[in-house]
Formats: C-alpha cells, structure tokens, sequence
C-alpha cells in the first residue's frame, strides 16, 4: 500500500488552464494531447531559459523574448542570434498564444508545439540542431528527473521537449490591465482613455479585435516591400494576393513591445498612428480595404488613443514570478567568506 | 457443435474476444523495400547514374514516408501504425498481420495525411529528429532526394528535392495502388509468411509524366506547383512483387 501512494504523488499534478472571463474557447488541440501538469510547465520554463539550448550556449529563447517587455526584445528593431546574427522580423510577444492557430508573422508554422523548432535551428538564431540538443539534456541528470515527473518513463525526448515549452508559452495568459479591471467593473477609465477607447473602437478594433486585440488574421497595413525583400505570407501561400500580408499582432503590453511592425521599423505608438493617418502607401493592390482611405484623426484624438492603448499593459502579467526564470542558485556554496 | 451454433456464439463474442479469434487465424504479410536506379540497387554517394536526359547524378539521401497500408479487397488499413519512413540507406522491412485469403494488390499513401501534418510534436517515425519536418514552414517532407550533379547550378552542384506540401491545392500525398502480374495474386494463409517487394525504381522519378531535369530542377524545397509537378511522377516509381 505504501509504494502505492509513493506511485500516486510521483504522477504529474494536472493543471487547468484558467480562460479569462468572456474570452473566446483556446485552441482546441493545444492541451488535448499534452495534457498540462506543474511538472511540466516547470520543465517547460527551464528549457525557455537555457541558454545550452543554442549553438553557443548565449542564447536561449528568453534572450529575445524578455518578460518585462511583454515577451519581445525591448527596444530592439530586429533580435540577435549566435555569432552576431540579426533575424529578419521583429521578435513578437508570447501572450495568449493558446488562442492562436498559427504562429509567425507569415503564419509559417501551424501548432505551438513545432514553433521551438523554427528559432532552434536558424542559423541566424540558435543555429543548433535537435540532435545535438537531445544529447546535451541528456548529459543533465536534472533534466533527466524533470522529464521522468513530467512524462513518466519515456525518458529525453524531442516530443517531450517541445510539449513542455508549449505547455509553458501556452500558460503565459496576460489579462489583468487596467483595460481588463475596466471591463470587468473593478476601475473607471480616466476621460481620455475612456475617449481613446472610443476611437479605438471606431478606427482599430476590425482587426485588433477584443479581447484578444487580434483577429488573427493576415493583411497588409500598407508598409513599404523592406530591405529584406520580406514578402510575408505570401512566402508560405505562393499566392500573389497574399503579398505583403502579415499577422495581425495582438496589443497587450503594446506601450512596452515597441518597436512596432513585422520588421521594427516604426519606433513609437505616436508613430504607428501617424502611419494609418498618413504614411499608407495606398497605391499598394493587396492593401487592406479597411486601410484605403487612411485612418482620419486629429493630434487630440492620437494623443487620446495612445492613452487607451496604454490600459493594455498588464503589470502583474509583465511582473508575474511564475513566467519568469526564477531565483538565480548561487553558483558554488562553498566559497563563502570565512 | 453445429455451423448455426458456432455463428451465433460469434456474433454475441465480446469484441475483445473476436479480436483475439481474428489474431490467431491471421496470416503474416512481410513488405521489404528496394531501389534501383539504371537496374541496379542504389549505392550512396560513390556510384553515379544518368537519367533520361544523360544528367549524371550521384545519390546522397533517399528517404520517404508511407503509410495507411490497405490490401485490395479489405477496406479497413490492416495496421494500426500510421507512417513508416523509409530510408534507402538502411534495410526496411513491415510485418503485417492479414486475414488469409487471396488478394490482388496493396495500396499505401506515399506522404502525410494533412491532419498529422498539423499535430504538433510527435515521436517515432515522425519525430522531428528524423531530419523530415520543415522546421520554418510547419509540414514534412514527404520525399527526400538529395545527391549531387555535374548538371546542377546550385552550390556545391547539389540536388536537393525536398518534396511535401498538405494543404488545399498544394497537397502532395499520393495514393500508390500495386498490383501483382496477370492471374497471379498475394496468397495469405495462416502459419505462413508471405514476402512481398516493393521496388522504386529511381528512373522513373526524372520521366515517368513530367520530364524533371536537373539542370532546371537542382533544388525543390517547399509546397508548391513545382513540388506537385514531381509528384506526378510518384505512382510510376513502384513495383510490386512476390517473392517465391
């Protein structure tokens, strides 16, 4: 009886994913098939922030995806990968990714499982390969014992590694702004925010969609073809009605995501908003219907939205202990001084 | 105990039991993989071919998945394992489990059905380890040819054919329907195995419908119009044969 109940409290605790009042069902085939326990939300957070993840041991998939700036690199245009490589897109922020079905600014890649595999193999990012990432966590005798809590006996697999990170980025659910407290009674919205909100509504929400401020979808916003000749999704569709298109981002933490856009380039909000009055490159033929006329606004009424667009960052989110890599273990104990 | 009675204690058997009924008469079926490539079995990187253009060619890797085995004249698959990669550089070998009886042919998919294209992580055959999923456009390959050509203008004068694509108008999974020659056909019986091959003749890959040169053609490495203009080569690749 006794090894009994030791077999009991060695099997991973389940978790249930809390879905924010009012919001939208998750991907439906995200949790079904890894079901989402402590174990492996923890083992999911290590790996996140291992660097032996990469080539070089410098970069682990926290390096461009920060807490603090709402998972993105903070003020940075483009991300740094090994031997001083540059990516070609903006880092985007992991938030409320279970209610997202394709990943990547082109949508590239179809299940928040596999996404892991895109930045670990670049050779402008991690530039590792899976074999020799496998062979790495399983040199780790702690790897091997979170493993075996999170998925039994099965042992180091690139399975288990890439369902536990999805089983954390998948957790990182921010919706607790001062936008979500309005919504749900808890604080009034200032006058200009209440204004913003306003405009927000009659201008944004089309395709910044609530709550999730994103409809997910791929349009083009009428930025000029960049340096990198980045076509967007039509790379992944081989259509020429997709060119130019990109994801639709989500603005949660947006005050701290900046810079702005699929490749950086516009630095502030302010700025983003002068793009929609008056920087659409109109003559462009995939451009957005919704964009052909330029977004009509005056400098109150900016001022106003990015007021709003401020109630979007989530403090407790951005702050939580739970996403972030934890109390750094002092590296020998016994050097203390005498 | 009469034929009537023995019918009806079927039909009220647990299906468990009808299972383990089916197992125990069940014959056994064993596939083995070929290929050949100007009539004689493949050699990696040191023997070089021509292909009907008089393209010279050497062979690096040779990989391909296939699954939902069906024999003609049993609807169901008669495997509960899905996909199988199979590697030209290494023996493969299926052992299947088939009711006796005499059958003309077998089918498989040469691909990946779209739905376990988009299933996230998954192991064995279709681990992302085996070097087969396009890491920065989810999806597998499906068939992989890689090798090298003094008619190719890629780097390193490469081919690289990395054919796949699941998707609506794109998709690139091919049914291969084999059947054995004229009156004869694939006897399966009880306590017996059966061999069976199944050759892929590499000949074909360049001519069978569309003509694929390499010297238009080194690289292929995404969905597309031109990953489904070789796959129309695919049916024509395979023979199938019973080995006496």
């Amino acid at each position: 009886m006794q090894s009994l109940t030791r077999n009991e409290q060695d099997q991973p605790e389940p978790l249930k994913l809390e879905i924010p009042m009012g919001w939208p069902k998750p991907e439906k085939n995200l949790f079904e098939k890894n079901q989402l326990t402590e174990q492996g939300f923890q083992l999911g957070k290590k790996l996140f922030y291992d660097a032996r993840l990469s080539k070089n041991g410098e970069i682990s998939c926290a390096s461009c995806h920060q807490q603090f700036a709402g998972f993105v690199t903070f003020d940075h245009d483009l991300s740094h990968g090994v031997n001083d490589g540059f990516t070609t897109r903006n880092a985007p922020a992991l938030v409320n990714l279970a209610w997202m079905q394709e990943m990547h600014w082109d949508g590239a890649i179809n299940h928040l499982e596999v996404q892991p595999l895109a930045p670990l193999t670049a050779p402008n990012e991690m530039g590792e390969n899976l074999d020799s990432v496998m062979l790495k966590l399983k040199k780790d005798p702690e790897y091997r014992r979170m493993f075996k809590n999170a998925f039994g006996n099965a042992g180091i697999s690139s399975q288990g590694m890439l369902k536990a990170l999805a089983q954390f980025t998948g957790s990182l659910i921010s919706a607790n702004s001062k936008y979500d407290k309005m919504m749900r009674g808890e604080l009034p919205f200032t006058e200009y925010e209440k204004r913003g909100y306003a405009l927000f509504k009659a201008n944004c929400s089309g395709c910044h969609r609530e709550p999730l401020f994103t409809d997910n979808s791929f349009r083009n916003n009428g930025l000029p073809l960049n340096r990198f000749k980045d076509i967007g999704r039509q790379q992944i569709s081989n259509n020429p009605d997709d060119s130019l298109k990109f994801k639709v981002p989500g603005l949660r933490n947006v005050q701290l995501t900046y810079p702005y856009m699929h490749d950086g380039s516009i630095y502030s909000l302010f700025q983003v908003i002068d793009h929609y009055r008056n920087g659409i490159h109109t003559e462009q033929a995939t451009l957005d219907s919704s964009l052909r006329n330029r977004i009509s606004m005056s400098n109150k009424e900016k001022n106003d939205l990015v007021y709003f667009l401020y109630t979007l960052t989530d403090s407790s989110f951005l702050k939580n202990p739970r996403f972030g890599p934890g109390e750094l273990k002092p590296a020998k104990a016994e050097h203390h001084l005498p | 105990m009469s034929l009537l009675l023995m019918k009806a204690m079927v039909l009220i058997m647990p299906c468990s039991l009808l299972d383990q009924v089916a197992m125990a008469q069940d014959g056994e079926l064993q596939i083995s993989f070929t290929h050949s490539a100007n009539g004689e079995p493949i050699v990696f990187r040191d023997s070089t071919y021509q292909n009907a253009f008089g393209e010279n060619y050497n062979i690096y890797k040779l990989k391909y998945y296939i699954g939902q085995i069906k024999v003609e004249g049993l609807d169901q698959p008669i495997n509960a394992l899905p996909y199988y990669l199979i590697n030209a550089a290494g023996t493969n070998e299926i052992n299947l489990k088939l009711p006796p009886g005499k059958y003309k042919g077998i089918s498989f998919l040469l691909g990946i059905d779209s739905v376990s294209n988009c299933s996230g992580a998954q192991s064995g055959a279709l681990d992302a380890l085996n070097d087969m999923f396009w890491t920065w456009n989810s999806g597998y390959v499906f068939f992989k040819l890689e090798g090298r050509s003094s008619s190719s203008s890629a780097d390193l004068q490469r081919i690289e054919h990395h054919i796949g694509g699941y998707k609506a108008g794109n998709n690139v999974a091919r049914i291969i329907r084999l059947h054995v020659d004229g009156d004869s056909s694939v006897e399966i019986s009880n306590q017996k195995i059966t061999r069976l091959t199944i050759s892929l003749n590499l000949d074909r890959y360049w001519d069978a419908v569309n003509p694929i040169r390499i010297a238009e053609i080194p690289v292929c490495m995404q969905p597309g119009l031109l990953a489904q203009k070789m796959a129309a080569n695919f049916e024509a690749l395979f023979t199938l044969n019973v080995v006496p």
